[in-house]
């Protein structure tokens, strides 16, 4: 189904909708009364986003020195070319050391590539352990949102999940028994792992180390407890440089949820002695989407979800209208370079309204790369007849000063004088739930025409 | 000075009192306008929609239109916006260059080219602006509520010279309304829900009278305010600033 | 592997390249009270801090503000109360029941609230999680005004691992309810001495 219809279904209960805009808009006014306390907080954009400008200008030198100082420290380091290429080498690893139980702390980057599935195929057990992916997880549903997987589900249901799936008692969806419980539950998978595997938020090329930062905890609680620790990361995670850090961590937290840092912010650099580091680095269409110059700039992203909550359409439609790993506007321009067939209703899921594009804290011009994409689309994959021919005719008319003067005449007259059932028909989307302008007997042209005469 | 008078399409044919409000505020100013008869649209919604590659006989037929004028002004934001951001897909020539450079639209033209805020206007009532979000964030007409810059509102500054009208500030201030072009049909349902709730926001915060500087925003939201019959009245700016009640 | 095909690829698809910008942190100067911005944003992340005059007084404090913990794992040389002592070879998962450890912080930021602190600090990676509360101590003297003087300060260390930690774990993954606790320390205290 496009967005279209997915957002349709979305907002047939529209007390849903209500509470779901207003959670996300909640997090959207923590974020910029956080922003607000930063001096300088649009200088530093401008200073991230031209950090990841150089960054993705000299991608393949920053991988080479990050993965010769990753070796120096101990660290093994992989390369994938995909999806399946990635699952793979993590599963490799985790069969060397005959590893049953996995912890895993959030990564966008295994859900992009599926890894989950994968490896309960091959019997190994994967617990995601941050506390919205884990109730996701139960519910065996993919995370709504970036940040906020959970963002979708009241606490209600997720009382009913935990009864279900946790033993828990009934609560009234008391948020504080819940976590509490959750935090037992994940307590005793941490203890038990055999291996742990995280996202990683930075990689820094100087000192081939890599920052993970959560709020829970749960991705050292993962890799200082297991014997084997395996970081997943997209290619354009680099940073050049370690004080380059300070730039993106102001940034980071901030963005997504208002908070003035994340409560761990984790700088890996040597695995313990007795134990194994290792870094999947990934390409599956990043390279792809380096090429591009109009969308190159996408693979800015730090993953923050800000223009998830500024997004009116997003707030209003949820995150799995969007049937992508990625929802949103930043999902709406990285997707359709993935897939472009299956995501081409992405791009047109915004108004251009450019909220998402002022709010980023890397400087993404996200809403004129969707204008970049229909442009693409329309060219690309097959249109709907009507829609295709009524533009393309509207550019030829509109093109004829003549031909224009005579349809919008006609035009008027039509919805005028055409009877109200015809003008909202189920054909008109328009006027479903909006009235039409009531058309006035002459218009602009002819006024300015009778008021030159009359001069 | 001279000024071309752009009057969109929608605003030609729709609504022809905010192309005469546009027009006598204009001449108030003391501005010599010449309103190009033969002008059409200028490509938005071809553009929005994909299909900006058939919009360049529209674009090109807009500059030819406007191409002898010092300023072109127009009183819908979106519209300026497309002309000024988005004619990169004709040649760049130095009459495009020209047009794309000097075309202004309304709020904009009489306050940061003519450098006036009080045009005499009385109008006594309780208004709420509806920023449109081409004009905020395209056009820059104010300061948005993503950045962290310091407040301005041209249209705040033109409102607030005239005379008994009062200013009423929105919970969210710059929320896109939902119209988006063919958005507004494509995606009904969320468009639709949107508009809901700019209403709403206006209504709550004791609105009588929305107005803002891009009309297709407003046609948008008078839809539903007439086909849900709530008491708010919809003008546009010019309208307004062309009032002496 | 594909690495050289990723290599190659990178090498074909990338734009030309473009300068590194300078961080000019004439930007980011500010004037304002170290010390007490630190505490500010510290309560704002759901930690506590407390001032101490003299050292000595910490294990009088820590004992009024923990009454309950027994096993208490101490890092620092000024505090007596630690009862499980802890070595390079401690097995972490043993560390599970640990109710308190205190910790020396190396430095910390006044704008975030963080506390950096480094593997050598505490010798077992996992106790600052693992803990059920958790005590940080700062001198007055380490705290700075943003990140970027912090990485500046940090920047020769011996890298193997580091954290900066900014008040207890906590999530708001159900309906945005803010629940401190989640799988790291319960909460966080800071002496600031």
């Amino acid at each position: 189904m496009a967005h279209a219809d997915e957002a349709a279904v979305f907002n047939k209960d529209e007390a849903k909708v209500d509470w779901h805009d207003k959670a996300l808009w909640f997090v959207r006014q923590k974020r910029d009364k956080s922003a607000h306390n930063v001096k300088g907080w649009e200088n530093l954009r401008d200073l991230a986003s031209a950090i990841k400008a150089n960054v993705l200008s000299n991608l393949d030198g920053y991988l080479l020195q990050f993965e010769e100082n990753a070796q120096k420290n101990g660290v093994t380091v992989h390369w994938a070319a995909d999806a399946e290429e990635h699952n793979k080498i993590v599963h490799s690893i985790l069969a060397k050391h005959d590893v049953k139980k996995v912890v895993k702390s959030k990564s966008m980057l295994t859900e992009e590539c599926h890894l989950n599935p994968y490896l309960e195929s091959h019997d190994i057990e994967v617990i995601d352990t941050d506390l919205g992916e884990r109730i996701v997880q139960l519910a065996q549903e993919p995370p709504s949102h970036i940040v906020l997987p959970a963002i979708h589900k009241r606490k209600e249901e997720v009382d009913v999940l935990f009864q279900e799936h946790l033993g828990t008692k009934p609560c009234n969806g008391d948020p504080q028994y819940l976590t509490s419980e959750a935090r037992k539950h994940l307590r005793d998978k941490f203890l038990k792992a055999d291996a742990a595997i995280t996202g990683v938020n930075f990689a820094v090329a100087d000192t081939g180390g890599f920052v993970v930062c959560t709020n829970e905890g749960n991705a050292d609680m993962g890799a200082h407890l297991a014997k084997v620790h395996i970081a997943c990361m997209g290619m354009e995670k680099l940073i050049p440089q370690e004080k380059h850090l300070g730039v993106f961590l102001r940034l980071l937290a901030r963005s997504a949820t208002g908070q003035p840092i994340t409560t761990y912010s984790s700088h890996f650099n040597k695995p313990e002695p007795g134990k194994e580091m290792h870094i999947v680095i990934v390409d599956n269409g990043r390279t792809e989407q380096l090429s591009r110059e109009d969308f190159r700039a996408s693979l800015h992203c730090i993953r923050c979800g800000a223009c998830m909550n500024t997004c009116p359409i997003y707030r209003r439609s949820g995150g799995h209208s969007y049937k992508a790993t990625i929802p949103g506007p930043i999902g709406s321009i990285l997707s359709p370079g993935i897939d472009l067939k299956k995501h081409s209703s992405l791009p047109f899921a915004s108004t251009l309204c450019g909220s998402c594009s002022d709010v980023c804290p890397v400087k993404i011009n996200i809403h004129e790369q969707l204008y970049k994409w229909r442009q693409v689309i329309v060219k690309d994959v097959p249109q709907p007849v009507v829609k295709k021919t009524v533009l393309k005719i509207a550019g030829s008319v509109l093109a004829n000063s003549k031909m224009y003067s005579f349809v919008g005449k006609s035009s008027r007259f039509m919805l005028k004088h055409a009877p109200r059932f015809l003008i909202y028909s189920k054909l008109n989307a328009w006027g479903k739930a909006r009235d039409l302008p009531e058309v006035k007997n002459e218009n602009f042209d002819e006024w300015y025409k009778k008021r030159k005469k009359n001069e | 000075m001279k000024v071309g008078l752009f009057i969109p399409c929608y605003i030609n044919q729709l609504y022809p009192q905010v192309g005469i409000a546009t027009l006598e505020v204009l001449e108030k100013l003391g501005v010599e306008v010449v309103y190009p008869t033969g002008q059409t649209c200028c490509g938005q919604p071809l553009g929005n929609s994909g299909y900006e590659d058939d919009s360049k006989g529209i674009c090109q037929l807009f500059v030819e239109n406007f191409k002898e004028f010092d300023y072109i002004v127009g009183p819908s934001g979106s519209c300026v916006y497309h002309v000024k951001k988005h004619f990169d897909i004709l040649e760049q020539t130095e009459e495009v260059i020209r047009v794309r450079k000097n075309t202004y639209e309304l709020c904009q033209f009489i306050y940061e080219v003519l450098g006036k805020t009080d045009l005499g206007a009385s109008f006594p009532y309780k208004v709420g602006i509806h920023k449109s979000c081409h004009g905020l964030r395209g056009l820059r007409l104010g300061s948005c509520s993503e950045r962290m810059d310091d407040h301005y509102s041209t249209e705040e500054s033109l409102l607030k010279e005239v005379k008994g009208l009062e200013l009423k500030t929105l919970n969210r201030v710059d929320e896109c309304c939902g119209f988006g072009g063919t958005f507004s049909v494509f995606e009904e349902a969320i468009s639709v829900k949107m508009g809901k709730d700019r209403i709403q926001d206006h209504l709550d915060s004791d609105v009588e009278v929305v107005t803002g500087a891009d009309h297709s925003c407003l046609m948008h939201l008078e839809g539903l305010i007439n086909r849900n019959k709530q008491p708010l009245k919809v003008m546009h700016i010019a309208e307004i600033l062309n009032s002496s009640i | 592997m594909s690495r050289e095909s990723i290599l190659k690829a990178v090498k074909k698809n990338k734009p030309e390249s473009l300068p590194l910008p300078e961080i000019d942190l004439s930007f980011f100067e500010e004037e304002i009270n170290l010390v007490e911005t630190f505490i500010d944003n510290l309560k704002f992340v759901g930690g506590q801090a407390i001032q101490l005059n003299a050292i000595e007084a910490m294990d009088a404090e820590i004992k009024k503000l923990y009454p309950k913990a027994s096993k208490i794992v101490s890092c620092v040389k000024e505090s007596t109360l630690g009862t499980i002592s802890i070595n390079k070879d401690t097995e972490p998962h043993g560390l599970e029941d640990i109710d308190l450890a205190i910790i020396k912080g190396e430095l910390a930021v006044a704008e975030n609230g963080a506390i950096w602190i480094a593997e050598s600090d505490f010798t077992i990676r996992a106790l600052p999680f693992i803990t059920n509360d958790l005590i940080l101590i700062v001198e007055k003297k380490d705290i700075y005004l943003h990140l970027h003087h912090v990485y500046e300060a940090i920047s020769k260390r011996e890298r193997t691992f580091g954290v900066f930690i900014s008040g207890p774990s906590k999530t708001a993954d159900i309906e945005q309810c803010l629940v401190v606790g989640a799988h790291g320390a319960m909460s966080l205290t800071v002496f600031i001495v």
